[in-house]
């Protein structure tokens, strides 16, 4: 059952380069023992998950809009069970499926009208605009009949019209209309959705920096900032601020001090904070409270971000957010637009994941092996009450405008995708 | 580099000495009888606990002893480390008496400070690398015996290392200490001629022993307490009170201190604390504290039947020593190594016990790093808070609202790659009540009281 032939060390990198030699099937296998194994985790799975969903689209055999949004949702809820605690992943595959009814609606559409003027708007209109899920452009292109009509509406009348000839693909934009009737516009479909999925990837691929450009804004000179376990995300963040400000950053973490490996565990971003002249300090340290006095402004990254405004965060983050509620220091959650997921965090998310204690307690020690029930969580769940900023790639928000956030990226439909996961 | 390879020869003798030394049997058995009362029973694993810390003590004196050697006169480091070595031979008996309890407490320590190698060698100044939003506390140092001052007694030189290297670290156990070595100084002092004890003793003789402690490690506020008291019955002597009849009555009342304010104490307290225990329920406590463990312990014995969570700090695992005891005393016990996961398992308790290092006027709570981030997540979550605490620890003159007024770093991380506090204070908002040696049983005061009930036990804190 490994993962694939070519990739001894089985990794993303790997999966992704050999894609092209296995078949789909295979790919997704070898991804979903990926997740599995946590060899794939975190900011990777959103990634990941658009990679394979890509190959379903563009490999699997679909003939309408209906059965690709079947293939997808079926592998995607594979993915999501597969690693239960990643709700990226089902965020990513809900963005796909939204983005396939667009694209299904945008087609209906461009032939309601009928004519070639008005399909030359639409691919105007989504020409102009490269991020078609950015909160600008949505409010316009989900057609308000697939709003309130849903799905059965839509589909049964793209097939209506794909019995007749259909206008050629509108992104493209592609001057001569196929007059193939089917599988012209699968074709058209097909590609639309890729680009599509690119998009989502780029935009996945560009969160970091997008928010690394806030940074000016929320640290000022002079300040002190506990950045929590920083993550990639926070890293660009740190090191962006650090070309304009001087300020202070204190790095704590949950590291647990194993000997041996007890070298400094950020010594790659405090090298790049201290080279940009920012001071680091390195807390070993379980308890917050006793620099949050010190401290101006507390940053970690999120795992996800719940509807209610709930953070999953690596564990620790909480006790330092609620550290810094008790002397009003402001806490920014650093959370890309692709994090938000529109459910209410699970139980099993507010009492955390469980995680190897073996980095604590060794498996030398055994009377307390025997007998202790040992129990290292490894990540929190923040109640909202708890942050004040919630930087995403779209600007700094709060959490009482999350809803609209989450209702420009996602359909209605494929909110409920976590609750379909339960059947098979 | 220089003082590395002059200072390795000298080095190697510097060992033997105190292997030549440390069995001397000279003063042993002197102080057998008088300790006789107080000693506790040794387990092997507390003996082995304590020949390694004091390893790792002497392979930092040995280190220190190179560092100087280069300027120091030869002849007069050796002899002076000679007397530390006699020492730590005698001193040795003191530490074993504190450590009934501490012993299990120390395990980590020495593999901590045998990590001090591999910084670097040659240190001038042990607090240049303190970051410097910090750099206003203080920080225990490891002073070389040689270079304590003359004045300082063999008992409290021992005292004062192994504070330094935390081979006594909480406060009641420091306090204890420093008591039975102040006995050994009353023991062997004699009133030079023309003077009187109540005047002589304190400025000559006992200001410079506390100063010694005091550079070893910043007194805990128990200790301040103590000398407070130590020195106010000292100056109720009349000047002609002879002197034999002065050393007897602050013997005596030495012994009453330590019977008092710290045996019974504990007692009364663990006494206390395990009456508010229920059947069923789940004590969540973070760390160890040998009072907390006493209690549950206590009643554990008294046929309860409850579970318990330790929540440890990974950085002082002393929270793993006591999840061992309790299971073994047949607590179900949950271990947690870190902060993670806090709130859910918080919510889930139905009492958290705390044990404090010192409690300011204003009530809040001083107490190792990460109490008040549990003690904040309990109250949040709707949880008792209880502090233990011993009324010695109560300091009635100092108020504290953050945790940088009063604090210490952590010798072992005291630099900007890896940097500690060794304390913060808990608000007293976030403290149900306080249990202390004063209750009777199941009523404990609001922490904020502390003023009023020293106040009401017409304790001799109040003049």
């Amino acid at each position: 059952m490994a993962p694939s032939t070519s990739s001894h060390a089985p990794s993303l990198d790997n999966l992704i380069k050999s894609f092209n030699s296995q078949s789909l099937e295979a790919s997704i296998e070898s991804l979903i023992f990926l997740l599995k194994r946590r060899q794939v985790k975190g900011d990777e799975c959103a990634k990941a998950t658009a990679h394979i969903l890509r190959q379903v689209v563009a490999k699997a055999k679909w003939r309408d809009v209906d059965e690709l949004l079947s293939r997808v949702q079926s592998v995607g809820s594979r993915l999501v069970r597969s690693a239960p605690l990643e709700p990226v992943i089902g965020n990513v595959v809900r963005r796909v499926l939204g983005l396939i009814r667009d694209e299904a609606n945008e087609d209906r559409n461009a032939d309601d009208f009928g004519s070639e003027a008005a399909s030359d708007i639409q691919s105007l209109t989504s020409s102009t605009t490269p991020h078609p899920l950015r909160p600008g452009p949505s409010p316009i292109r989900p057609s308000p009949s697939a709003l309130s009509s849903g799905l059965p509406v839509s589909k049964s009348m793209f097939n209506l019209l794909s019995v007749k000839a259909p206008s050629a693909s509108p992104v493209t934009g592609a001057s001569t209309p196929l007059s193939q009737a089917q599988p012209a516009s699968v074709h058209a479909l097909r590609s639309e959705v890729m680009d599509g999925i690119e998009e989502i990837l780029d935009e996945i691929n560009q969160a970091d920096d997008q928010i690394a450009g806030f940074s000016e804004i929320q640290i000022h000179p002079g300040d002190y900032v506990l950045a929590y376990q920083p993550s990639r995300t926070v890293e660009r963040f740190l090191v962006k601020a650090a070309s304009k400000r001087r300020f202070t950053v204190i790095i704590a973490s949950l590291e647990s001090p194993s000997p041996g490996s007890s070298e400094s565990p950020y010594a790659a971003l405090r090298k790049k904070l201290n080279a940009a002249g920012v001071n680091t300090i390195n807390l070993a340290s379980n308890g917050l409270m006793a620099y949050i006095p010190r401290v101006n402004k507390v940053i970690f990254s999120a795992k996800a971000v719940y509807q209610n405004g709930g953070l999953l965060v690596d564990s620790g983050s909480c006790v330092a957010a609620q550290a810094a509620r008790e002397y009003l220091k402001p806490v920014i959650a650093l959370c890309p637009v692709y994090k938000f997921c529109p459910e209410d965090p699970s139980d099993e998310v507010s009492r955390g994941e469980l995680g190897s204690p073996g980095s604590y307690v060794s498996y030398a020690n055994g009377p307390a092996v025997d007998a202790l029930d040992i129990e290292n969580t490894v990540t929190d769940y923040i109640p909202p009450d708890l942050v004040d900023v919630y930087l995403t790639n779209l600007g700094p928000q709060t959490r009482h405008h999350l809803a609209s956030i989450l209702a420009d990226h996602y359909k209605i439909e494929d909110i409920g995708l976590s609750l379909q996961l339960g059947e098979p | 580099m220089a003082a590395e390879t002059n200072g390795a020869p000298e080095g190697a003798p510097a060992v033997q000495d105190g292997a030549k030394l440390a069995p001397t049997p000279a003063n042993a058995p002197a102080n057998a009888p008088a300790n006789a009362a107080n000693t506790e029973k040794l387990t092997a694993a507390q003996l082995k606990a304590k020949a390694k810390a004091e390893k790792a003590a002497r392979r930092a004196q040995v280190k220190e002893a190179k560092a100087s050697a280069a300027t120091a006169p030869q002849a007069q480091d050796k002899g002076a480390a000679a007397d530390g070595k006699g020492a730590k031979s005698k001193g040795k008996q003191d530490g074993q008496q504190t450590q009934g309890r501490g012993g299990q407490l120390q395990a980590h320590r020495p593999s901590v400070s045998g990590r001090r190698p591999s910084m670097p060698i040659v240190e001038r100044d042990i607090r240049s690398g303190i970051p410097e939003c910090f750099s206003h506390l203080p920080m225990a140092k490891r002073i070389p015996t040689s270079q304590a001052h003359k004045d300082v007694h063999p008992a409290v030189l021992a005292v004062g290392q192994q504070m330094a290297t935390f081979a006594l670290n909480d406060s009641i156990a420091r306090l204890k200490a420093t008591l039975l070595a102040f006995r050994k100084v009353i023991e062997s002092y004699e009133t030079p001629k023309g003077n009187s004890l109540s005047r002589h003793f304190v400025p000559h003789v006992l200001n410079p022993q506390i100063e010694y402690l005091t550079e070893c490690r910043p007194m805990c506020f128990a200790m301040g307490n103590a000398i407070r008291l130590i020195k106010g019955n000292i100056n109720k002597f009349d000047i002609d009170t002879a002197e034999d009849e002065a050393k007897e009555g602050l013997l005596e009342w030495i012994d009453f201190l330590i019977n008092e304010r710290i045996t019974l104490a504990e007692y009364a307290i663990a006494r206390n604390a395990a009456q508010s225990i229920n059947e069923g329920d789940t004590i969540l406590t973070y760390g160890h504290h040998r009072l907390v463990e006493k209690t549950l312990l206590e009643a554990k014995h008294d046929g309860k039947a409850f579970d318990a969570t330790v929540i440890d700090d990974p950085y002082g695992c002393g929270g793993l020593e006591l999840a061992k005891t309790l299971r073994q005393a047949g607590i179900p016990v949950s271990y947690s190594p870190n902060l993670g996961g806090l709130r859910p398992k918080v919510a889930a308790a139905s009492n958290v016990f705390l044990g404090g290092e010192a409690i300011f006027a204003n009530g809040s709570l001083h107490a190792p790093s990460g109490t008040a981030d549990v003690a904040m997540a309990a109250m949040n979550a709707g949880v008792k808070v209880i502090v233990l605490c011993e009324t010695i620890n109560f300091d009635r003159d100092r108020v504290s609202v953050d945790s940088l007024t009063y604090n210490e770093i952590d010798p072992e991380r005291n630099t900007a790659d890896s940097f500690r506090l060794l304390f913060d204070n808990t608000h007293d908002r976030y403290i149900t009540g306080v249990i202390t040696e004063f209750e009777s049983g199941g009523g404990n005061s609001p922490a904020q009281a502390i003023l009023a009930l020293l106040r009401k036990q017409e304790d001799p804190l109040i003049d």
